[in-house]
C-alpha cells in the first residue's frame, strides 16, 4: 500500500432544499489505489466527489490532501491535483474546438503556452483522438465526447482522477476502449475513483470498493468481500456480479472444486474450467 | 449602365455553367447516392457546418476577417457599381472555387438576404401620387404608382452594393468558424466581457438546440403536435422546461469549470495559423485593383 494521499474526515453536506446528501463520510485513500464507488441513485456518490474536489463546500468535516488541511485559501491546490470526469460530457465541454477544450484545464493552471500545447498533444494521443482536434464539440458522437472529456483531465496531470459513471451511455466498444484507458492509467500509478452501477465492471477492475447508501459509506473493502456480503448488497440495492454468482452456484452444486480462487473475468473462468 | 448589365449577365452565365457542369458530374458518377448537407427537421440544424467544411478554413483567421471587413468598407465608401460587381464575383470565386462550397448551396444561402434586399429596395423604386407622372406609371384605383429610369438605375446600383457587402461578409462566415472569429475579436481588443459571452453563447446555442430537438421529438412521438391548439400548448411547455433545464445546466457547467481550476477568467488556447505571402499579395493587389477601378470609372 502506498502513502496516504487523501484523507476525508467526517464529511457532512446538506443541499439547499434541506435534504442531507452526505451524512458523516470518512475515508482514507492511498496512492495508486483503484477504487470503485457503488451505490444506488441518489446515495450521495456525485455529491461526495464534488466535495472532495472542492467544488461544493461541506457543512462540516475535513479534507486532508498530503498532510495539508484544505481550506478556502488552498482550494485550488486540491482542484489541481484531483480531476473529475463528469458523467455527462456535454456538461463538461465548454470550448468550441476539441483542442481548446483539452487546453482549458492547463490554461487555467497558468502554464506556459509551449507546455500547454505539449500536454494537449499528449492527452489527445493518449485518448487516440488526435484527428479530432480541430472539430467543434457539437459535431462529435457520444463516445468521442466522452474521450474528449477524459483527455481534458489527462492534460491536467492530476494525481487523483475521479470518473463519475464513465460507462453510462457508452456502447460496448467504447466501454472496452475506456477500460483499456483505465488499465493504462492504473499502470502509470494514478489513483482512481470510479462511481458505477456496473457491478461486473467494479468486481473486475477495482482493488477496493466503497458502498454508499443514503449519504453514508456502509462498507469498505475488497470487491470479493463486499460482493459476498449479501446483507450489504441488499441494503444498498445492488446485485452480485454475474461471474461471482455463477462461480458460487457451480461450487454449491459440486460441479467445481472450491479452491477459493475467484475468477474475475471470463478468461480467468475459462482457465479454471480447463484445469 | 449597359456595361454593368453585360458584366452581370456574364456572371450569371458563369454561375449557371458551373451549376450545369456540377450536375453533369453527379449524373456521370457511378450512380451512388450523394448525401447533401441540408436542413432537416427533427435533428437540429447545422449553422456553421459550411465553415468547418470549407477548404479555405486553414487560412489565417485574422487575414480572412480583416479582408472581408476591408472589402465591406471599400464597397460602401466607393459606392461604385463596377467595384460592387467585381467584389461579388471575387467573393463568389473565393467561396465556391477556393472554398469548394457547391454553387447550389452558395446560391441558396445568398437567397435569404436577396429576398430582404429586393423587398427593401422595391419600396425605394416606386412612389405614389394622385396625378400620372414619372416615366412609367400605373393606375391602381386609388392613385398612380410611378417610377423613372434614373430611379430604377439607382435601385439597381443599390442592390449591387448591398449584395457585394453581403457577399464579402458571407465569404467570412462561410470560411471561418465562429470560434476563430471570436479569437480575432479578442485580438482586436474587443472588451473581454463581450468576447467571453460570445464564446459561451456560441457553445450553448448548440446545447440548447440539442435539448430542444430532443424534447420536441419526444413530444412529437406522444402526439404533442397533433393539432394547432396542442402544438401551441406543447411549445409553451417546452419553452418553460427549457428555462429550468438551462438553469440546471448552468449550475452543472459551473461545477465542471470550477473542478478544472476556473477562477473567473475564461482563457482558451488559441493558435495563429500562418499567413502565406501569396495571399497577402493577392489581397493587396485586389484592393489596389478596386481602387483603380473606382478612380477610372
Amino acid at each position: 500500500m502506498g502513502k496516504l494521499i487523501l484523507k476525508v474526515e467526517d464529511l457532512y453536506y446538506i443541499y439547499g432544499n434541506g435534504k442531507s446528501a452526505l451524512d458523516g463520510v470518512s475515508v482514507d485513500i492511498y496512492e495508486g489505489e483503484k477504487i470503485a464507488v457503488i451505490g444506488s441513485n441518489g446515495s450521495g456518490k456525485s455529491t461526495f466527489f464534488l466535495n472532495v474536489d472542492g467544488v461544493l463546500t461541506p457543512e462540516h468535516g475535513k479534507i486532508i490532501y498530503r498532510d495539508t488541511v484544505i481550506n478556502k485559501k488552498n482550494l485550488n491546490e486540491l482542484r489541481k491535483n484531483i480531476g473529475i470526469v463528469f458523467q455527462d460530457a456535454d456538461n463538461q465541454i465548454i470550448a468550441s474546438t476539441v483542442r481548446a477544450e483539452v487546453a482549458f484545464g492547463p490554461m487555467n493552471l497558468k502554464l506556459p503556452k509551449e507546455e500547454v500545447l505539449k500536454r494537449v498533444e499528449e492527452a489527445l494521443t493518449y485518448m487516440n483522438i488526435s484527428e479530432l482536434k480541430d472539430r467543434p464539440p457539437h459535431y462529435l458522437s457520444g463516445g468521442e465526447k466522452k474521450r474528449v472529456s477524459i483527455a481534458d483531465i489527462i492534460a491536467m496531470k492530476s494525481e487523483i482522477i475521479i470518473f463519475d459513471e464513465p460507462t453510462a451511455a457508452l456502447d460496448p466498444l467504447n466501454a472496452q476502449i475506456l477500460e483499456k484507458v483505465l488499465l493504462k492509467l492504473g499502470c502509470e500509478g494514478k489513483t482512481m475513483l470510479i462511481s458505477t452501477h456496473d457491478v461486473d465492471f467494479a468486481y473486475r477492475w477495482a482493488e477496493r470498493v466503497l458502498v454508499f447508501c443514503e449519504g453514508k459509506i456502509i462498507a469498505d473493502g475488497t470487491p470479493l468481500k463486499i460482493f459476498q456480503n449479501k446483507e450489504i448488497l441488499k441494503q444498498a440495492n445492488l446485485k452480485q456480479p454475474t461471474m461471482l454468482e455463477v462461480y458460487e452456484l457451480l461450487v454449491e452444486k459440486h460441479l467445481l472444486e472450491d479452491t477459493k480462487v475467484y475468477p474475475k473475468s471470463t478468461q480467468e473462468f475459462k482457465k479454471i474450467l480447463e484445469k | 449602365m449597359e456595361r454593368i448589365i453585360i458584366l452581370c449577365a456574364i456572371f450569371l452565365m458563369s454561375v449557371f455553367f458551373f451549376k450545369w457542369k456540377h450536375r453533369d458530374g453527379y449524373t456521370n458518377g457511378d450512380g451512388t447516392h450523394h448525401h447533401k448537407i441540408r436542413h432537416k427537421h427533427g435533428e437540429g440544424s447545422l449553422i456553421d457546418f459550411y465553415a468547418y467544411a470549407s477548404k479555405i478554413r486553414h487560412w489565417n483567421a485574422t487575414f480572412k476577417v480583416s479582408l472581408s471587413i476591408l472589402i465591406l468598407i471599400l464597397c460602401i465608401v466607393f459606392d461604385n457599381p463596377y467595384v460592387s460587381v467585381v467584389i461579388i464575383i471575387a467573393m463568389a470565386y473565393l467561396t465556391v472555387v477556393k472554398g469548394e462550397l457547391s454553387v447550389t448551396e452558395y446560391l441558396s444561402i445568398l437567397a435569404i438576404p436577396i429576398a430582404f434586399i429586393l423587398l427593401g429596395t422595391f419600396t425605394i423604386a416606386i412612389d405614389f401620387s394622385k396625378q400620372p407622372m414619372g416615366q412609367y406609371n400605373q393606375y391602381l384605383g386609388l392613385g398612380y404608382v410611378f417610377t423613372s429610369q434614373a430611379k430604377l438605375k439607382n435601385v439597381f446600383f443599390l442592390i449591387l452594393k448591398v449584395f457585394a457587402a453581403i457577399s464579402a461578409l458571407q465569404m467570412m462566415t462561410l470560411s471561418t468558424p465562429s470560434s476563430e472569429i471570436i479569437y480575432v475579436l479578442r485580438k482586436a481588443h474587443v472588451p473581454k466581457l463581450i468576447v467571453e459571452l460570445m464564446s459561451l453563447i456560441y457553445r450553448y446555442i448548440f446545447i440548447l438546440m440539442d435539448v430542444y430537438t430532443k424534447m420536441k421529438n419526444s413530444a412529437k412521438s406522444r402526439q404533442g403536435y397533433c393539432d394547432f391548439k396542442t402544438s401551441c400548448y406543447t411549445f409553451g411547455n417546452i419553452a418553460s422546461n427549457m428555462l429550468v433545464i438551462s438553469l440546471k445546466k448552468a449550475n452543472a457547467y459551473y461545477d465542471a469549470m470550477e473542478a478544472r481550476c476556473y477562477d473567473g477568467d475564461l482563457i482558451f488556447l488559441e493558435e495563429d495559423k500562418k499567413v502565406e505571402t501569396i495571399q497577402i499579395v493577392t489581397a493587396v493587389a485586389f484592393i489596389i485593383f478596386l481602387t483603380l477601378l473606382w478612380i477610372f470609372t
